[in-house]
């Protein structure tokens, strides 16, 4: 039984007509144990069939329903109503992305970036297929933080880097790097930080440090990407005073 | 704008793009400033209160920013070798953060940046320069 | 028919929005500062060599009132410089002592600790003890 009622602000734009977001009003029957993604699932299902959003697991592992609610990128789905301050619940779509309808972004631009720092295990020979290559615990906890990403963009969001500079290849593509480069099996930390040592890589960051503040898998991209920064600047150094050397 | 038919998901993602250039000097500045960070941090807040505010506020026996009573410190090479060390410190330190801020204000674009590697660097550069020259002046010649 | 993406665009008040922004932009501000010290600093080392009457010139100039103030203002910030830079270390740890990062306050203490003694260290070795 609902207690009371809250008021919605959703961002809407209308692809077809183009122009600027607007924000629509919602009032919806309010309980203690709902999140932001119940409010919208029930704007969606009773109210107004026309609003857009992505959604999936609704537990904060699939990483779809990023959204700025109250000015802050969070996900819905684990962003409890009750923690709101006191009035009306603005959501609007993530920031520093375009928009494609209402809560729905562009992202093809972070998979590009996710892709060019190749987030699989490189071996130049994979050898025996039939061999296990052995880990230990503690080659696991070298790179377990940055593998708990779900890539759901809210560090693009919270960064002002990538807001000014769409070109920045990003918190997430570089904490992924890192958690291939640290892993014992891969052998392509070089090619990694050729990528990332470029004038679009880790260099445009200057340790804002909000991306770590709104990850909800605390994968802490921004300390990722001061140790990418020596990882990049010693292998840097090493080519340019000793050249021929091994490159990694 | 875009065709209605345009689906976000259908074009292959671009893996195959070739990488942009790697940096040269970037990496060499950035090195500069972050030891510049940790010489300013940690040498330049008593260096500025010996030397700007214990006199004038009168937090200090004596000045040690008084003309004789510098002077007579400045025939140590260990102080000049430690306003050298300052002086080039926080000039690399500054001058990174200041390209940053000016690039993110919008000063942006490869010409701009060369032109803000080029000043500011080179005020890094000099002013180093100017310090190591004024530290060795009167000690080594 | 076509259809019209929203092109992303920063807020220009981006700053603004949250307090750790507003930190961050003090912090890069303070930071700029000790550039502009750097170079008074080098100046004062250019009027050291010019004769008493040219330091002397320069340091008054440095303390009278409107630019004394200001200076207490720009030191403030060089404090705030300081300070970030001991909460940046403990949270990036670059140089790990121990097998896994220590909690960020930890190490911003140690490096508080160590900036008060290497701070007394500057008195007696630097400008003579008190």
């Amino acid at each position: 039984m609902p207690d009371s009622e809250v008021v919605f602000r959703v961002s809407r734009y209308r692809p077809e007509s183009g122009g600027r977001p607007t924000f629509q009003e919602y009032r919806i029957p309010y309980r203690s144990d709902m999140v932001v993604l119940d409010g919208l699932n029930y704007i969606k299902d009773h109210l107004d069939p026309t609003l857009t959003f992505r959604w999936s697991c609704r537990m904060g592992i699939c990483g779809s329903c990023g959204a700025d609610v109250n000015g802050r990128p969070r996900l819905t789905c684990g962003t409890y109503i009750r923690d709101m301050r006191k009035g009306a619940v603005t959501v609007e779509p993530l920031s520093n992305f375009p928009i494609l309808k209402d809560l729905v972004v562009d992202f093809d631009d972070f998979l590009d970036k996710l892709a060019s720092v190749r987030p699989y295990i490189v071996r130049k020979d994979w050898g025996d297929l039939s061999k296990e290559y052995i880990q230990y615990p503690e080659d696991v906890d070298a790179y377990r933080q940055q593998s708990l990403c779900i890539n759901c963009m809210l560090c693009y969001a919270a960064c002002p880097v990538f807001g000014a500079s769409p070109e920045f290849v990003g918190p997430a593509a570089s904490a992924l790097a890192l958690r291939y480069i640290r892993d014992t099996r891969d052998e392509g930390g070089a090619e990694r930080l050729a990528r990332l040592n470029t004038k679009t890589g880790i260099w445009e960051c200057t340790f804002v440090g909000e991306c770590s503040v709104v990850c909800p898998k605390e994968v802490d991209p921004a300390a990722a990407i001061q140790t990418l920064k020596f990882l990049a600047t010693t292998r840097h150094m090493r080519r340019l005073l000793m050249p021929g050397s091994a490159s990694r | 704008m875009r065709s209605l038919a345009w689906n976000p998901g259908r074009q292959t993602v671009h893996a195959d793009v070739a990488a942009p250039d790697e940096v040269l000097l970037e990496p060499v500045f950035w090195s500069l400033f972050s030891v510049g960070g940790f010489i300013t941090a940690f040498l330049l807040p008593v260096t500025l209160f010996l030397l700007f505010f214990a006199a004038p506020f009168h937090l200090w026996p004596g000045d040690p920013a008084a003309y004789a009573t510098f002077l007579a410190h400045w025939k140590e090479p260990l102080v000049r070798l430690f306003f050298f060390v300052l002086i080039g410190g926080s000039l690399f330190h500054g001058t990174h953060r200041l390209k940053f801020m000016l690039m993110d204000a919008g000063f942006k674009g490869p010409a701009a940046e060369a032109l803000l590697d080029l000043i500011l660097n080179g005020v890094a550069i000099f002013g180093s320069l100017g310090a190591l020259y004024y530290a060795l002046r009167g000690w080594l010649f | 028919m076509t259809v019209h993406e929203y092109p992303a665009r920063r807020r220009r008040g981006w700053w603004l929005r949250n307090p750790r922004y507003l930190a961050f932009q003090l912090r890069e501000a303070g930071g700029v500062v000790c550039a502009l010290y750097g170079l008074i600093l080098l100046n004062m080392l250019i009027q050291l060599r010019d004769g008493e009457s040219a330091y002397a010139a320069f340091l008054n100039l440095l303390r009278t009132p409107p630019v004394l103030y200001l200076n207490v203002v720009l030191f403030v910030l060089v404090l705030w410089h300081a300070l970030t830079w001991f909460m940046l270390i403990g949270k990036a740890q670059p140089i790990q002592f121990t097998r896994q990062p220590l909690p960020w306050k930890v190490v911003f203490g140690i490096n508080v600790l160590l900036w008060i003694g290497v701070s007394g260290a500057v008195v007696y070795l630097i400008f003579g003890g008190m």
